[in-house]
């Protein structure tokens, strides 16, 4: 039963350990840090400019979870092409190096660190996405690895062990 | 805001509150942050193994934050009614680990409650302790939707700083004296 969505998207066969992923360049402005903030991090250094400058951080800055969801998009506005995925299954190591600041512009890369195939889901393999995001002086601000599924084309196809 | 770290109980559970997701702010977040079709779009959800539409797990999991971060202001408003001095806590520098369990569906209700686990004073950053933060939600049905483990730091209270410290914290303030100590 092929899913009509997703049957021309990349599945995990067309995927490899170490492919990269550019991020592209997205300019983290006032007006999202503020909308963000407002519906899920209502603290005063990410909504009022005055009280961020007189901070320890000496301005405004985004978010934690904001540079995540931002990175998120990026990932999946810069994938080569549509991913079959079939879910997020978590993810660890989540790191905020450095505070993205107002006027910041993000980038970096996302690399997929690990393949293997799900032994009791056929259907599925398992891929880990290392984040790797950075500021326009190229300092890390955020990592994090995220476990996702991914549909395979061929579920037949012999269940190798991991891929590296 | 907040206890301070001297005050703060490991292992006690405290309940944040619940959120019932509705299929229009699923579909808002996701559009913006987790654009893909079993997230954004409820025609073409039920052609995915979940059978229909489901919430981002980011989005769940900033909503968990949201409701912590109100916590920890209801807790700094009691603490000030009772005419006492709240604590600081401080940036996180980050999330051990999260695992997603169960999809989130429209209408579904999570309730989000968060334990520290530990506590313990940080050897990096003087006058701070560092705790770690178990986050759990759950639906309606008593499902587990994700856990979080993460880290935050915490004031302490009992902590006379050095000279040098006071000097900094004060020279920090200042603002050409702080571009002069930022300058990278």
């Amino acid at each position: 039963m092929t899913n009509p969505v997703t049957k021309n998207y990349a599945h995990f066969e067309d995927l490899f350990v170490d492919q990269k992923i550019d991020l592209g360049a997205t300019k983290v402005t006032k007006e999202m840090i503020f909308e963000f903030a407002t519906e899920f991090d209502p603290f005063p250094f990410h909504l009022d400019e005055e009280a961020a400058n007189a901070s320890l951080l000496g301005g405004l800055s985004a978010s934690g979870w904001h540079t995540g969801a931002i990175a998120l998009a990026m990932l999946l506005e810069n994938l080569p092409s549509k991913l079959a995925t079939a879910g997020g299954v978590g993810f660890t190591n989540l790191k905020w190096k450095r505070p993205v600041m107002v006027n910041d512009t993000i980038g970096g890369t996302v690399t997929i660190s690990e393949m293997r195939r799900v032994k009791s889901r056929p259907e599925w393999g398992l891929i880990t996405l290392d984040f790797d995001i950075r500021n326009q002086k190229d300092q890390q601000v955020m990592t994090m690895s995220l476990k996702n599924l991914v549909d395979v084309r061929n579920p037949a196809a012999p269940i190798g062990e991991a891929l590296k | 805001m907040t206890r301070w770290f001297e005050d703060i109980t490991v292992n006690e559970p405290h309940a944040l509150g619940s959120h019932t997701f509705s299929e229009e702010e699923m579909i808002r977040f996701s559009n913006k942050y987790d654009n893909q079709y079993y997230h954004t779009d409820p025609e073409l959800a039920p052609h995915s193994h979940f059978g229909g539409l489901i919430a981002s797990g980011w989005h769940t999991a900033c909503v968990g934050h949201r409701y912590m971060v109100d916590f920890l202001f209801e807790v700094e408003r009691q603490l000030l009614d009772a005419g006492e001095k709240p604590g600081i806590s401080g940036p996180s520098p980050g999330i051990n680990s999260m695992s997603f369990t169960t999809p989130v569906r429209d209408g579904d209700t999570v309730s989000y409650e968060m334990t520290i686990t530990s506590k313990r004073k940080s050897a990096s950053v003087p006058g701070w302790g560092l705790l770690i933060v178990q986050i759990k939600a759950t639906n309606q049905r008593g499902e587990l939707v994700y856990t979080q483990e993460s880290a935050g730091f915490s004031k302490l209270r009992d902590f006379k700083p050095t000279l040098k410290m006071r000097f900094m914290e004060w020279a920090i303030k200042q603002p050409l004296l702080r571009k002069f100590l930022t300058k990278r």
